[in-house]
């Protein structure tokens, strides 16, 4: 199948030099710097983008607080139907919106289709949602008195999304932040800004069908000398959701903190695989490779290490080598459907990976496959590696540090489930992990208590590729928010209780006599 | 924003105040300059944010250190 990106870009409305900054149908000119994106498949720019100014960022912001005031007394029902239409129109431009993804941050189409329909899934979610948003009601210990609690919309919520989710994230927060009555600001990556553009042009037909408000789905393409810190620092902004980095996570909860914001921090993993004796190796080799060089390495989720126990350790090692031969014939443009590998997002990333490698090895560790960054016919762009099996121990310093990249860490263990446990639990991350094992005995207790610390714990399932529907999020050195299912709509909101006196006497509250 | 312009050479000049966006983008080859000194500019594939100065401080180096890396990014700017 061979993908025609020039029309990909004129469906979605892409041309050569674009608007960055948009309040929901209306698109403004501004006066920030010009940049472009690049294709990581080919190096090609693809477009340029105008960027906002801090007058820009001013207005947007003023619109989003003019939009709340409306937007927060349309019953959560009717928010939830425009989310239903903005969900219908993703499912329209599918196709496209994936295709835009692959060529511009680097994923296999197959995977970008996966993330749009994640969109797609989280708007379905959030439509039933919006019925289903309530409350509790409390027996109050004075007479004809009413005590409940109930959720209120929070205001404006601010979105900075990373390359290698570029529109996903987008809706993760912001189905949820419609619904629940907030409005947006997204600030998209610097890498990935034309999938972001395309994004509001899709939903920008439904806000017009329905008379959305300008302000409720906000846009700012912006560097960070102009929404950065300030934009972080932001009063009039009561949650950021910030997926990133660890360290821009810690700087983002520093800031916020210090105004006693809310945040939703979705940072770095280093996600584990547990191998027991008494795993079904085939299928724990099938999922953990899409695991390793699935996106090519580069989602949040991706396995960084496998924890194998000493008794099939050699029958796991030949098998991934095997698989990964097999994969090394797969690594290619992410348009053309043969590949399973794509590129990294650019050299610093490519670099980051040579480091890890150059690393392990230096601290004693020994690299058993691939390594190498690419060259020849279709490699042009110099984005591409060959994925990494290393044998290392968890102590190394590279093996504590989340290296954004196909390298993967074998590392043996002795013992029981819980010395696997505990190794996989000893990294300053918290995010995704998992136990390949038959043995309900070892399967109950990695997801017990004294089992894994990590956000999300699965068994017989990968570190990557969760499901819309429960909350995603880890702990520790990943930051602690949760967005997307399960009840991760509250943080979107403010809660509130609330106590009604319906009689005609005024007790108060522990039995205080207070007369005068 | 903290960028300086020579005025002779029209070539932008790096200061400890130039954010680490500005320094990954216009002079990418300070990223590999400044993780052989430990100073990691790139995390989840992103630039991290703030500046120079504070990516230097928060590894501990001095200010002496922070001098002498501008210094020296400013000479491999030269060369690039």
């Amino acid at each position: 199948m061979s993908i025609d990106i020039n029309k990909v870009l004129k469906t979605l409305g892409i041309s050569d030099v674009n608007k960055g900054v948009s309040t929901g149908q209306e698109w403004f000119e501004t006066k920030g710097a010009i940049t472009s994106s690049s294709s990581p498949i080919d190096g090609k720019e693809i477009a340029k983008v105008k960027n906002a100014t801090l007058d820009d960022y001013e207005m947007v912001i003023k619109k989003a607080q003019e939009a709340f005031k409306v937007w927060r007394l349309v019953p959560a029902p009717e928010r939830g139907e425009i989310v239903r239409q903005i969900g219908l129109e993703l499912r329209k431009y599918k196709d496209d919106l994936s295709a835009l993804v692959s060529y511009e941050m680097g994923k296999i189409f197959q995977e970008g289709k996966g993330e749009v329909q994640e969109m797609i899934d989280i708007c379905d979610f959030a439509v039933g949602q919006s019925r289903l948003i309530n409350g509790v009601s409390l027996q109050s210990e004075r007479r004809e008195h009413r005590l409940f609690e109930q959720y209120q919309p929070l205001g404006v919520v601010g979105i900075v999304t990373s390359f290698n989710f570029p529109v996903a994230v987008w809706a993760w927060n912001s189905a949820l932040a419609a619904i629940a009555g907030d409005v947006v600001i997204w600030k998209p990556s610097s890498k990935t800004p034309l999938t972001a553009l395309a994004t509001q042009k899709i939903i920008s037909s439904v806000l017009k069908k329905n008379n959305v408000p300008e302000g409720v789905f906000n846009l700012v393409v912006a560097k960070s000398s102009v929404m950065g810190d300030n934009f972080i620092a932001d009063r009039r902004i009561p949650l950021m959701s910030v997926t990133g980095s660890t360290a821009v996570g810690k700087r983002v909860g520093g800031i916020v903190g210090k105004r006693l914001g809310k945040t939703i921090l979705e940072l770095g993993g280093n996600n584990a695989v547990i191998i027991t004796p008494n795993a079904d190796i085939p299928m724990a080799i099938a999922s953990t490779v899409f695991g390793t060089v699935g996106t090519a390495g580069q989602r949040c989720t991706s396995t960084r290490r496998i924890i194998i126990h000493e008794s099939v350790y050699d029958q796991v090692k030949n098998s991934m080598i095997k698989a990964y031969k097999s994969v090394a014939s797969k690594i290619g443009s992410p348009l053309d459907e043969k590949f399973l590998v794509g590129p990294l997002i650019d050299e610093h990333s490519v670099n980051a990976f040579t480091h890890a490698v150059k690393s392990v090895e230096k601290e004693g560790g020994k690299i058993l496959f691939g390594g190498e960054v690419l060259e020849g016919k279709g490699f042009e762009s110099g984005n591409y590696v060959m994925p990494c099996i290393a044998e290392a121990k968890n102590e190394y310093e590279i093996v504590q540090e989340e290296t954004f990249a196909p390298i993967v860490y074998l590392i043996k263990y002795t013992g029981d489930i819980y010395d696997a446990i505990a190794i996989q639990n000893n990294v300053p991350q918290g995010l995704s992990s998992c136990v390949f094992t038959l043995n309900m005995r070892e399967a109950e207790i990695f997801v017990s208590s004294a089992g894994s610390d990590c956000g999300i714990a699965n068994v017989n399932v990968g570190t990557s590729g969760a499901e819309i529907g429960g909350a995603f999020g880890g702990e520790k050195d990943t930051g602690g928010g949760r967005e997307s299912g399960s009840d991760s709509w509250k943080i979107y909101m403010r809660r509130q209780t609330s106590t009604v006196n319906y009689g005609t006497e005024l007790p108060l509250a522990q039995g205080i006599n207070f007369e005068f | 924003m903290l960028i300086l312009y020579s005025i002779k050479t029209f070539k932008m000049l790096i200061d400890k105040k130039i954010l680490i966006e500005e320094l990954v983008d216009n002079f990418p080859f300070s990223v590999n300059y400044l993780s052989s000194q430990g100073i990691k500019c790139i995390a989840c594939g992103e630039p991290i944010w703030g500046t120079l100065e504070e990516a230097c401080l928060e590894k501990n180096f001095t200010s002496k250190d922070i001098q002498e890396f501008v210094r020296e990014l400013n000479t491999l700017s030269k060369n690039n």
